[in-house]
């Protein structure tokens, strides 16, 4: 069938599950991605689980007040909340033509990262500094240094694989190699980023 | 796909205010939930409060930030259902069942 053909009948919304043309009126890449989304975040959504366990069946759980700075943790949010939306403002510039602003905006994002990343070292080396370690830790239920290293190290990884990703498409677009697409699936793994730190943020050092 | 590419490319242009408002609300929110944790409230409260903002700015992110408010319902659905779904498979069904065995063990 010729592309023309495809395009009309999916823009009919005859044919929208005929052969993965336009599943859902979206292109490949954005259901890929999305699908890669949902399964990442049913990773960290067994995480929190296995951890909202733990700490149910524990009196002894540490005071996060008593372990972290929380004035530190929201600067660390608002870090990844304003990089977010200077990514939402990159593929905003991307899908009209814009590449200067979504090359100042990708970068501004990936700075962003590397901030959040950097905060993020030294809260480490703090708490490691202060006696935790994976299987002890100097404040309560021995689980608390599993469950921290763990949750914070993975969603680190993210980022970690996000600003990488963000100075790759920053690349692209000053050689104007980057589709306005392209920008949109580097958006949407930075936003999945900050949307797991909403759920980290509120259930481990929150509650 | 060319066409494909440029109709998508088009369909979530054109947000710079819904995402400086998006932004703004996050960090409000955020700052509520941190006032209201060093607040002496009750404990039930602060759950309910602390839970239900952390939905919101998980919305308003998945649905301004993301655009999946503007994606096509099929997706909407499978996304949002498909996460829903398995939330409940972990902490209505396999959370309870793991703390009932973990009770028979202690018992022993």
């Amino acid at each position: 069938m010729a592309s023309t053909q495809v395009i009309d009948r999916w823009q009919s919304g005859v044919d929208r599950w005929s052969g993965g043309v336009c599943p859902f009126a979206a292109g490949w890449r954005k259901v890929m991605m999305w699908w890669f989304i949902v399964t990442d975040g049913l990773l960290f959504a067994g995480f929190l689980a296995s951890y909202g366990y733990a700490r149910i069946l524990t009196s002894s759980w540490p005071d996060q007040a008593e372990v972290f700075s929380l004035p530190y943790i929201a600067a660390m949010t608002f870090v990844l909340i304003s990089s977010s939306a200077t990514m939402a403002g990159a593929v905003d510039a991307a899908k009209r033509g814009a590449w200067d602003g979504a090359l100042k905006f990708t970068l501004a994002t990936a700075l962003g990262g590397l901030i959040f990343l950097g905060m993020q070292a030294y809260e480490w080396t703090h708490i490691i500094g202060e006696g935790a370690r994976l299987a002890s830790n100097p404040w309560g239920d021995r689980a608390f240094g599993a469950y921290f290293f763990l949750l914070t190290g993975f969603h680190g990884s993210h980022v970690l694989t996000g600003v990488i990703v963000l100075l790759t498409t920053a690349a692209r677009s000053a050689k104007r190699l980057s589709t306005a697409e392209g920008v949109e699936m580097t958006g949407l793994y930075w936003h999945f980023v900050d949307l797991v730190w909403v759920f980290i943020f509120t259930l481990f050092y929150l509650l | 796909m060319a066409h494909i590419d440029a109709a998508h490319a088009g369909s979530a242009g054109g947000g710079g205010r819904v995402y400086w408002i998006t932004w703004g609300a996050l960090l409000v929110i955020t700052l509520i939930m941190l006032v209201l944790d060093s607040a002496q409230v009750s404990r039930a409260l602060l759950l309910t409060v602390l839970l239900g903002a952390m939905l919101v700015k998980a919305t308003l992110i998945a649905g301004n930030f993301m655009h999946l408010r503007r994606e096509h319902r099929g997706l909407i659905a499978t996304v949002v259902v498909g996460l829903f779904v398995m939330g409940l498979v972990l902490y209505v069904l396999i959370a309870p069942d793991a703390s009932r065995i973990h009770d028979m063990v202690m018992r022993r």
